[in-house]
Parts: C-alpha cells; structure tokens; sequence
C-alpha cells in the first residue's frame, strides 16, 4: 500500500511544478461554470421555468455539472495512448506495481486536486451569484454518490479502452475527439437530456454516456421515480461489467503485441 | 547454476511498407501491405550466475529486443525464456524485485522532479527497508560523485549527470540481474571508465549475473570475457572475447623502424603497406605467415625494431558483420 500511496504524492508533486499551466486549467473551467450560470441566469430574469426546471434546479444543475465534471469525466489518462505507444509504460511494466493500479492512483490524485480547486472556485460562483441549492434527502444523496463513484469507474474503463488504441496506433485524437463530441452531448454537460426530442433521447439512453453525469444530476433533483432508480441502477452495473470485461480482453492482448518502442 | 536460458527465442514485427511518394500516401489509405522484420530470429543461450556477458551487434541487429524479452517487456512470438528460473512474460513482482534493465536512451526518472523523488517513489515500489535503502543509496551516490545534485530537477542535469542517476535508481534494490543496454552512450572518458569500473565491483561484490551491450568495444573489452554477436536476428557468435581473434582475424599487423632509407615499393612485395613515413611502416600481412615474413623482412632490410601485432577486435568484428556467411 506504501507503494500507491508514495506514487499519489509524486504525481502530486509533478502536477504543482507547472503553475502556469495549472492557472489557466483552472481557470477555463471556472469560465466555463460562470458562462453557463450567466446564460441560464439570464434565461431566468424573464421566465419562472425553462424546458421543465425551475431556476433553483438548472442552477444546481450547473453546480452539479461542475462537480460531475471534475470528479468523473476529467481524467489524468487522456494522453495513455500516446504514452503506450511511446513506450512510456515500459517502466512501470518492469518494476514490481500494477498497471492499473498505477492508473488508478493517477486518476484519484487528479481527482482530489480537482475537489479541492472547485470546492474554491464554488465558493467565488456562490458570492457572485447568491444561488439556492436544492438539495435532496440523505438517502437519494447516498444513492447519489454511489452513482457518481460508478460513473468515475465507468469513465475510467472507458478511458482505459480508448487509450489501448496506443497499442496499435499513435493517433488516437481522431476517435477521443469524437468521443469528447459526443460525450458533450451525451452526458449532459451542455444542457439537460430531457429537452431532447424523445427519439433521440431514447436512442442516447442505449449508449453509457449519459450514465457518467446525467443520470446522477436527475437523481440529486429528484426527477426520478423508483423504477428509473433501480432500472438505471442495474444498467450502470451493466455498462461497467460489458466494457469492464472488453477492456480487460483488450489490454491483455495488447500487452501482448506492445513493442516497447523508445526503450 | 544457470540463471539465464534462452531456447529458440524468435521476435517477429509486423511492419507496415509505404509506397514512396504522394500518391504511395494516398494509395495507402485504402490498401496496406505489411511485411514481417524477424528481429530475433532463433537464438539461444544460457548464461550462468555471476557471468559477465557482451553483447555485440550492430543497429537493429535483435540485441534490445532480446534485452526487453528477458525482462518481460515484449511477448515472444516464439521460444522459451527463463530467469532466475522465472518466465519473464508473468511479471512476477518476486522476479521483478531481483533484476533491472537500464537503457542508456531513456530514463525511468521523474523529468520535472528531483531525482532523489524518483527514487523514494522506487523505494516503496521495490518495498527496500530504510535502512538498505539509505545505505544503498549514500555509497552510490559516493561512488558515482552525485550527492550534490539529488535535489536538482532532472531535466536540468547534463546527460552524464542523469545517466550516474539513472543507474542508481536502477541498482537501489540490489538486483541479482542486469541488463544494461549502452550504459556509457554519451558519457565522457573518464565517467565511462568509473562506469565500468562500478559495473565490476558491482558484480564481484554481489555476484550479480551481468548482461551488456554497447557500441564502445572499450566497454566490452573491460568488462566482459564472453560475448555474443548478433547479426539480423541471429546469433553468428558465443565465446570468449580472446578467441574471436583466434577464429575470424585473417591477417596480422607488422611494424617496422629501419635503419636505412628503402621506397615503398620494397615493401609492397610482403603486404599491404598501411602507412610509410621517415623510416616507419605499418604493413598488413596474412596471419598463417606473419612470421615468416618477418624473418624475410629482418634477412633482407636493417631493421631497428619489429613487432607483430593482433588487427584491432573492431576490426574483426567490422569484418564479422561485412562478411555474407560466417557460419
């Protein structure tokens, strides 16, 4: 356990020696909660409800996409094809430590740093816009945090499968950028699922985006019924053993034809 | 006791084949062809505990394929491999605890951190106990004279620098295994001699089972007794180091001082003259009569001093890796 636990400080450490580039992360995504809340706040200066949500939910909705953000969908890994495909991996596949756990260290430090940042950035969207918060009751928050740490797992499945394109091919931006696009869409991020058409959310609720944020913003909401709870239950259960038992398949045969290249 | 076995050990790589040009760019959009590069092709050896062993080649001959399949970083398309009696391809962390690779053109170290972070990180990979790992490291950093930059950024180090800090981060476990692939690249004189130096100690002092390669025949020539050359995949060569010369070399090297003034041309009748100037020649002449010519020279000219010498090793071996079949 010392093992991971040095690792997550080093990665610490490596991730504060830039601080410009640290800066100016932080500070896209902060613009982009601010430009969101400044849009849907003037939205609601001339309306009580937009699309089915008052002007309470949409802005913890915001609140909510910002948390959902950093904690699931941001990741550490989007570069792991290319460091798969320059062989970067290399030295943690000869040293005593397991590949994904190394990962997965990466990914929680990541993580922790962004709470930690947006737990500030919040406090500054507080003061300037003074907004309510709904909140639900304990149990549906429970729920609510089960979901979004299955969301984290799903994401960083998800991650894994696309950076073991690297193993194959070193332009992976292509198919991720697809991904991102869709993920957009797809998971929420931009606006509310439910404003869709019917037909397209339908055919959006087959794929496993909008189970790394959306669903978890209905559930904090309390847009759900306890059949919805338990069906989206079972299918993030689902999505994440599918893709979970692919990736696996996947990197064991990657390792196999991984030709260490640059080492 | 053996600890590295090697039996038929076979690496193919799929390469993908580019027509030149423009349209070989286009035209490969919807129609590849691949052809298969045998980058090790069946080769064997067993090495024995405590052994000292070069490897020889020239680029892209199989030596760092071969390297990364015994350290489990590469599946062989073929073959049996042992270590330490393990198979490399498990990743074993009892077996990965008891070796190092270290590859003089990359590093494991933390570029925007202190190497001193790296190796911390290292010590709790490797579960080293605190007290080995302090001891360890103060007497490497001694021998290697880098106590006063453990704390400086790596990226800001020189090449040399970095290279002392990769070796240790390499060697902080102990382990019983090393493959070293060009260690000395890029190292001046005298760091390459410490180097070499260090690498000899380290292995008498822990009985360590040494796999080298490098381009300096200097390296090879120190350290090892044993070689193996590898030529296109195959191995062309495994023996003492001494007996490449007894084996390949073809001609012997004659040095004359002479007492009077003779022309070139009385020379050329015995070998081929290398270089003539004031009264010195070098002369290359076959091996089997290199004595016999020297007689022939001694009757015929006054001659102040003599001496037969062996061609370079990198000679032979350049002659080695220029000749179609050596087998």
């Amino acid at each position: 356990m010392t093992k991971y636990l040095t690792l997550l400080k080093i990665t610490w450490q490596n991730s504060l020696v830039y601080r410009l580039s640290l800066f100016t992360w932080r500070l896209r995504s902060f613009l982009s909660s601010l430009m969101s809340l400044t849009v849907w706040t003037v939205i609601f200066t001339s309306n009580n409800s937009a699309f089915g949500y008052s002007k309470e939910s949409m802005i913890t909705y915001i609140f909510l996409v910002a948390f959902l953000q950093s904690m699931i969908i941001a990741s550490s890994l989007n570069g792991l094809a290319s460091r798969l495909y320059s062989g970067e991996i290399s030295n943690y596949l000869l040293k005593p430590i397991n590949l994904f756990g190394l990962f997965a260290i990466q990914e929680i430090a990541d993580k922790i740093k962004n709470l930690l940042f947006l737990f500030l950035e919040s406090l500054f969207l507080f003061l300037i816009f003074k907004p309510i918060i709904v909140f639900p009751d304990l149990k549906l928050f429970l729920l609510f945090l089960i979901w979004s740490f299955g969301g984290l797992i799903l994401n960083f499945i998800i991650t894994l499968l696309f950076g073991s394109l690297g193993f194959w091919s070193p332009q992976v931006w292509g198919p991720k950028f697809l991904f991102f696009m869709i993920l957009d869409f797809t998971a929420g991020k931009l606006f509310p699922l439910d404003i869709l058409p019917i037909m397209l959310q339908k055919i959006i609720y087959l794929t496993p985006f909008p189970y790394l944020s959306f669903v978890q913003i209905q559930l904090f909401l309390n847009r759900l019924n306890s059949q919805d709870i338990l069906k989206h239950t079972v299918i993030l259960v689902f999505w994440i053993f599918i893709l979970g038992t692919i990736t696996n398949k996947i990197w064991k045969k990657g390792l196999k034809s991984y030709e260490s290249v640059g080492i | 006791m053996i600890t590295i076995k090697v039996s038929n050990l076979k690496k193919y790589f799929k390469v993908y084949k580019k027509e030149p040009g423009l349209w070989g760019s286009i035209k490969s959009l919807w129609k590849r062809s691949y052809e298969t590069v045998k980058a090790v092709d069946d080769v064997s050896f067993e090495i024995a505990e405590g052994e000292i062993v070069g490897f020889i080649g020239q680029n892209g001959a199989g030596k760092t394929t071969t390297l990364k399949m015994l350290s489990g970083l590469l599946y062989p398309t073929d073959g049996k491999t042992t270590v330490l009696e393990f198979n490399p391809w498990d990743r074993k962390p009892e077996f990965q605890k008891q070796f190092a690779l270290v590859m003089g053109q990359k590093n494991q170290l933390w570029w925007d951190l202190p190497a001193i972070e790296s190796f911390h990180l290292n010590k709790a990979i490797y579960e080293i106990p605190d007290k080995i790992f302090d001891e360890t490291l103060a007497k490497l950093s001694k021998i290697l004279d880098v106590e006063d930059i453990l704390r400086i950024q790596v990226r800001k180090l020189s090449l040399g620098q970095r290279m002392k800090c990769e070796i240790i981060a390499a060697l902080l476990h102990n382990p019983k295994v090393l493959f070293l692939d060009e260690p000395t690249i890029g190292l001046d004189v005298v760091m390459q001699k410490t180097l070499r130096d260090f690498i000899k100690t380290y292995n008498k002092e822990f009985g360590a089972t040494i796999i080298l390669t490098s381009h300096y025949m200097g390296d090879v020539k120190e350290l090892c007794e044993r070689v193996i050359i590898i030529d296109k995949g195959h191995k062309v060569y495994d023996g003492k180091l001494a007996d490449i010369i007894n084996k390949y070399a073809r001609n012997k090297i004659l040095s004359l001082t002479l007492e009077n003034s003779i022309t070139k041309n009385d020379l050329e009748q015995f070998g081929t003259v290398k270089s003539f100037k004031n009264n010195q020649a070098t002369l290359i002449v076959p091996r089997k009569e290199a004595t016999k010519i020297a007689s022939k020279i001694l009757n015929q000219f006054k001659v102040n001093d003599l001496n037969i010498e062996e061609v370079p090793i990198e000679v032979v071996i350049r002659e080695i890796f220029g000749a179609k079949k050596i087998h």
